[in-house]
């Protein structure tokens, strides 16, 4: 067990040491989020519209694109110099890897959505500091989500000729219950209400994250095979 | 594959193509003569006979692909791989159907050609899940990768169907409640008349199911054979 997670621990530490030298991928997740929320704030009216009833959609689709661009990178990083091979002969668990590029993805996204907070909360003018505590709950539920099914799906999708255009289209289908829920959920905190007073959505949420997370344990076998 | 064997699944497939054909027939027969006109929407209402079949065969389809993903990854058997590739193409043409007629109903009683409704959405999202599914299976090039890509989408697409439902049916639904199998039990919301006519209806097209089954099974076997036959060419030359 105890092998296992340093195991684990060093894919994670390896994407680190890989991000902090290249400083490729933060950055360009964090500029691509707010440029989303950008044209967004320019192809709305919100003089009309109610800034907390259509800043939620936006945020989540700001996360959703600049995580498929951190999610593409990740897998691709792994492709380059045949490290995926590499990773793949070392007599660990394939779940190891799964798990380790899971928690380096899921840490990625969280430092790029911290950033990307207090300047949703500048632009529309919304009060996130007194709900902070549900906020980030609810954030963090819906990351893992993607983040999830996302290693699952990047894993498979790095090895097609057309990965950057397959990796969405096979992804957001399915990540749509995800979606509505993170939106539905972060709407309602905005508005005031408890996280008990949603107990359905968490729900939802928390088990399209434990499904998923099992499914790929059982499958990531048959993806790393070579 | 010896001769015999082809000769008796042809002949299989001969009956299956007749049963299906009058089947059909039948079904025609007792959605445009047998059953009545229904009171408040007329003569529009008759698309239902087309249109839950169809509905009910993609789902099949879906769960076919499902059930044949898991057995392709637990055995490894190319066998498997067809099954599943065969019912998901079906499936996508019959959820197409339904995605077609759907609109064609609503037009005229609700006034719009789509709602953002619980089924529909729900439909659509499948839809867009099987048709990736299919564009992965044409990506990339045959043999174990394809197959193992494709078995891992084909369980995790279906496992999405409950999430897909319930966000949706918590987002907003206005569709009509379920008639045949309603709270009040089977088939009470509904005339009897009705209710058998739809029943022919799915009993036809879930034969078509079986028979275009058949014949794409057959097709993506004689592939397999046509490509060993090219290699054994090439080599032996």
């Amino acid at each position: 067990m105890n092998l296992y997670l340093n195991q684990i621990a060093a894919i994670v530490w390896k994407d680190f040491v890989t991000e902090l030298k290249t400083r490729e991928l933060l950055s360009a997740m964090f500029i691509f989020a707010l440029l989303v929320i950008l044209i967004f704030i320019f192809s709305i009216n919100l003089s009309i519209v109610k800034a907390s009833e259509v800043g939620p959609g936006i945020l989540w689709v700001a996360f959703l694109f600049a995580g498929t661009i951190g999610l593409n990178r990740s897998f691709m990083l792994e492709k380059e110099n045949g490290c995926l091979m590499g990773l793949m002969l070392v007599p660990a668990d394939r779940t190891a890897i799964y798990f380790g590029k899971l928690i380096s993805n899921l840490i990625f996204l969280s430092i790029m959505e911290l950033f990307i907070l207090p300047l949703f909360m500048i632009f529309f003018n919304i009060d996130l500091l007194s709900h902070l505590g549900p906020l980030l709950v609810v954030v963090f539920l819906g990351t893992l989500g993607f983040c999830a099914l996302g290693t699952l799906l990047s894993s498979l999708s790095s090895n097609l000729k057309t990965r950057e255009i397959m990796l969405p289209i096979l992804l957001y289908p399915l990540l749509i219950p995800i979606i509505i829920g993170a939106v539905r959920m972060t709407g309602q905190i905005l508005d005031g209400t408890e996280l008990f007073d949603m107990m359905k959505w968490i729900g939802l949420t928390a088990s399209f994250d434990i499904i998923y997370i099992g499914v790929s344990i059982m499958t990531i076998d048959h993806i790393l095979e070579e | 594959m010896n001769q015999e064997t082809t000769e008796e699944s042809n002949e299989e497939s001969y009956i299956l193509v007749w049963l299906t054909g009058i089947v059909f027939l039948v079904a025609m027969a007792a959605i445009f003569l047998f059953v009545p006109t229904e009171q408040t929407e007329g003569p529009v209402q008759r698309i239902m006979y087309i249109h839950i079949p169809s509905a009910w065969l993609s789902f099949f389809a879906f769960f076919i692909v499902f059930i044949c993903s898991i057995l392709f990854l637990w055995k490894k058997e190319r066998e498997w791989d067809i099954y599943a590739h065969a019912s998901a193409e079906i499936g996508v043409i019959f959820c197409s159907l339904v995605l077609i007629t759907g609109p064609i109903w609503a037009k005229p009683i609700w006034g719009t050609w789509w709602v953002w409704d619980a089924r529909l959405t729900s439909t659509l999202i499948l839809w867009l899940i099987y048709v990736a599914y299919l564009m992965l299976r044409a990506q990339t090039e045959a043999g174990s990768m394809r197959a193992r890509y494709a078995a891992v989408l084909g369980i995790v697409g279906f496992l999405n169907i409950p999430f897909i439902h319930f966000s949706v049916l918590w987002w907003r639904t206005f569709h009509p409640q379920p008639k045949v199998i309603s709270s009040e039990g089977f088939g009470k919301g509904m005339e009897t008349s009705m209710l058998v006519t739809l029943g022919i209806s799915l009993c036809a097209f879930t034969l078509l199911y079986f028979l275009l089954m058949g014949q794409r099974i057959r097709q993506e076997k004689l592939k397999d054979e046509i490509d060993r036959l090219k290699r054994e060419q090439l080599y032996s030359s």
